[in-house]
């Protein structure tokens, strides 16, 4: 009951004009920054801290996690019309939602994800101010083992996602790891294929490999077509299309358990919303009901990355605000507003402050309802986007991509490197190797790597600990329940069902 | 791409400069400095104590130079990528650097990318000693209990540090070599640093303490042993280093430095500059949350022997390893 008090009185502080103010412009640069790939959630964050300086400090981080919840939604919208992941947490959505939108129905795509984003955004809300607490105990008990053989379970389940032959997958992985592995080695700083160059001791950012596999290597592959793809007809008439009451009862369930994933894995500090979307995503493909038809544009493809993605936001404010430990780069920035304003964040603080957090809170529910109108009103026009020639939006798409690669560290380096990756995206493309599991190897490849070398420093190299500490056990054998069972349904499958539309790259 | 292009201009502006301040040998180019913004590379990721320190000059300084201090962050390379940005830009005072001891240690190691003639400190900002720390409710009373502990059970226990090569790598190595025998666990992010001695995946910490701040005063950690020549008066019952025959010391300190060959008035303006800011309540209140020492601010003129000396001193440490 305390809670809800405090909750309203969070509503009405939150009301002020001034916080309503920074509210909307949160929200509506948040979105701009998840459309322009390159330019991450983080660095937006970061970008928009100074402006903080002379405000209050509730109004400021009101601001910043405005930005930082509608940035985890932003990006949808360019995958689902370019096929540009806008942040890494849309590559799932390029499975399902780019290609919904290819077949003609990129309103009701996006009207999916606006669903899933503000009932996933609200669900970890609620979690949040309920159990701010105990779940921030919970996830202490995270340690290294556990990282990995949660990463791992993302890596290898994007792997059995794909349609086409696992050892192409696999292969594409293995290449997307290898490049990850360029550069200074994280734990004993060693260089690795730097081949004596500064800019490649730096490694390869996993955003050049993204947005050059997926943004160029699509312009490549149309041009080879001579930008002749048959336009998705009607596209003027068609309408915002959010499902209807029945299509939503019919996926409560896996939205549920998207949206639980999303914010568990937002909890734990180094995870978060990309691990978040592609764990999801993977649950789903094993799990759900139409598995089958994973990858070939169906709605629960667009919801499970969705919810799960926006849901880590609550997880990771629980850590920020409970324990003082940013779960995500996002939250560190957040931190750091914080502390320029004299705050520590910490269990005194729900405390001591408690006025501040709930009105937090309120603009994290007001927040994700704001987000959802703008996005509903955004649908319609960006819609028609896709009715201009296919040349003339490939060359826009060209130009957000270069614009995405230069801002991430203002290196003109990393524009050769990104048609690069775009000559090897098509490429994949061509032979028939998935681009997803390269993509996946690249951003999950080094977080795997740390996790992986922690442990065996820690547990003084006794691989065993994967299997006996009680989490990460329970996680090993729910992965490999998951890997064998659909590996023997496929075989069954490639053998009596007619084989499925190989959409899913 | 409107950055480089403005660079470029600046470039050739400071070329024409230079160019006639030789010709009418007239110190023309630090009368009116700053004349434009300055920038204030941060070689880390934002949310860190680096950033948070160049957030707060930024927002000091503003004021009493006239200009804005865009801070920007360029992580990567233990700061080897924001130093690189910064050596690439003209030694004309508009650019400058957090230099902090972490990314001073890679000099103490083989073939740093930068050596101490390419740049030139203008300021100490903050110093602020190591220690080792437990959780709140460890069995380690004291550093007599874990000193026992290390020897009963060689290599058992774990200590949480930033990494090998680090400062708190060659701290450390000073206590393993009296024969005593730990794990040190690597962990790059802070975060994961600091949960693994909340979650009791670690057994102790190698940390300042003014980033754990947050977590002594919620009696979540606690410290065991200080690195320095003397107590600090706020952990007046915590031994140091050397009382214990543990010769090391070596503080955690953040500087800002510019490219060697910026213009010695330029150097003395930005080092007043950083004097008056360091003077200012605002950022004493800052230097007591973070544990920094009252002393902290060096000025331009004996900053550089003091980073010099740093360095000598981990170079010490590793000669003798």
């Amino acid at each position: 009951m305390d809670i809800i008090i405090q909750l309203a009185h969070g509503f009405v502080s939150c009301m002020t004009p001034i916080n309503m103010a920074m509210l909307v412009v949160g929200i509506v640069v948040g979105l701009l920054i998840g459309v322009l790939p390159g330019l991450t959630l983080v660095m937006g964050v970061a970008l928009a801290l100074p402006f903080t300086y002379k405000m209050d400090v509730t109004a400021s981080i009101v601001l910043l996690t405005a930005m930082y919840v509608s940035g985890t939604y932003g990006g949808a919208f360019t995958a689902i019309l370019f096929r540009i992941p806008g942040e890494p947490i849309d590559v799932p959505m390029l499975w399902d939602g780019y290609t919904m939108g290819r077949k003609g129905q990129p309103a009701k795509a996006l009207g999916w994800t606006l669903v899933s984003a503000l009932g996933g955004g609200l669900l970890s809300a609620v979690v949040m101010v309920a159990l701010t607490e105990p779940l921030a105990k919970f996830a202490l008990r995270f340690s290294s083992p556990e990282y990995f053989v949660i990463v791992l379970f993302g890596l290898l389940s994007v792997v059995a996602i794909g349609k086409g032959s696992l050892a192409n997958a696999f292969i594409s992985m293995s290449v997307g790891i290898l490049i990850s592995s360029v550069g200074t080695d994280p734990i004993y700083g060693a260089f690795r294929f730097t081949l004596g160059s500064p800019l490649l001791a730096d490694g390869i950012e996993f955003l050049v490999v993204m947005v050059g596999a997926y943004g160029v290597g699509e312009v490549l592959a149309r041009l080879e077509t001579g930008f002749a793809t048959k336009p998705i007809a009607k596209i003027s008439d068609a309408h915002t299309e959010l499902p209807t009451w029945k299509e939503m009862g019919e996926v409560k369930g896996m939205f549920f358990r998207s949206a639980v994933v999303g914010d568990l894995i937002g909890l734990l500090p180094g995870a978060g919303a990309t691990i978040a979307s592609f764990v999801a995503y993977g649950i789903e493909a094993k799990f759900g009901k139409r598995k089958a038809e994973m990858g070939t544009g169906i709605a629960e493809g667009i919801i499970a990355p969705q919810a799960a993605a926006t849901a880590s936001v609550g997880g990771a404010l629980v850590h920020l605000l409970a324990l003082g430990i940013p779960g995500s780069g996002a939250t560190a920035v957040i931190l750091g507003a914080f502390m320029l304003h004299g705050i520590q964040p910490g269990p005194q603080v729900l405390i001591s402050s408690s006025g501040m957090v709930y009105t937090i809170f309120a603009s994290l529910f007001l927040g994700l309802v704001l987000m959802c109108a703008i996005g509903y009103f955004a649908i319609r026009p960006l819609v028609k986007i896709l009715d201009f020639p296919e040349a003339v939006v490939s060359a826009y798409v060209l130009i957000l991509c270069f614009i995405g690669a230069l801002s991430i560290r203002n290196n003109v380096t990393d524009l050769w490197l990104i048609i690069g990756f775009g000559v090897l995206g098509y490429g994949f493309e061509r032979m028939k190797f998935p681009v997803a599991p390269l993509v996946l190897g690249v951003i999950l490849g080094p977080i795997a790597e740390e996790a992986f070398m922690n442990t065996m420093i820690s547990f003084s190299n006794d691989w065993t600990v994967f299997f006996t500490r009680p989490i990460s056990g329970t996680i090993v054998a729910f992965t490999t329940i998951v890997l064998l069972l659909p590996s023997i349904q496929r075989l069954y499958l490639r053998h009596f069902a007619s084989p499925a539309p190989t959409a899913a790259r | 791409m409107h950055w480089t292009t403005r660079s470029i201009t600046r470039s050739f502006a400071f070329a024409l400069a230079a160019t006639s301040a030789v010709l009418y040998g007239a110190p023309a180019m630090a009368a009116g400095y700053p004349e434009r913004p300055i920038e204030l590379i941060v070689p880390w990721g934002p949310g860190g104590g680096a950033d948070q320190l160049a957030r707060l000059i930024s927002k000091l300084a503003e004021p009493l130079l006239g200009q804005g201090l865009p801070v920007v962050n360029v992580p990567g390379g233990t700061g080897g990528t924001g130093m690189a940005k910064l050596l690439s830009a003209p030694a004309d005072g508009y650019s400058a650097a957090v230099y902090i001891a972490d990314s001073h240690a890679l000099l103490a190691g083989k073939s740093p990318r930068w050596t101490m003639a390419d740049i030139t400190p203008v300021a100490v900002m903050i110093k602020g000693p190591s220690f080792i720390f437990v959780k709140h409710d460890s069995p380690y009373k004291t550093w007599a209990d874990f000193e026992k502990a290390l020897r009963d059970e060689p290599g058992k226990l774990k200590i949480a540090t930033l990494g090998f090569g680090s400062v708190d790598d060659f701290s450390l190595s000073v206590i393993a070599r009296k024969g005593l025998k730990f794990v040190q666990v690597p962990f790059s992010k802070p975060s994961e640093r600091y949960v693994s001695i909340l979650g009791g995946h670690a057994d102790a910490l190698y940390e300042q303490a003014g980033d754990v701040a947050s977590f002594l005063d919620n009696k979540q950690m606690r410290p065991l042993l200080i690195f320095g020549k003397e107590r600090l008066p706020a952990f007046k019952d915590i031994p140091s280093s050397y009382e214990l025959g543990f010769n090391v010391a070596l503080p955690q300190f953040r500087a800002i430095v510019v490219r060697s060959g910026t213009p010695p008035e330029i150097v003395k303006k930005l080092s007043d500059t950083l004097a008056a800011v360091a003077a200012m309540p605002e950022y004493q209140k800052f230097l007591v949350d973070q544990y920094g020492a009252a002393d902290s601010f060096v000025d331009a003129a004996k900053a550089t022997p003091f980073i010099d000396e740093q360095l000598e001193d981990m170079k010490k440490t590793m000669a003798t390893n």
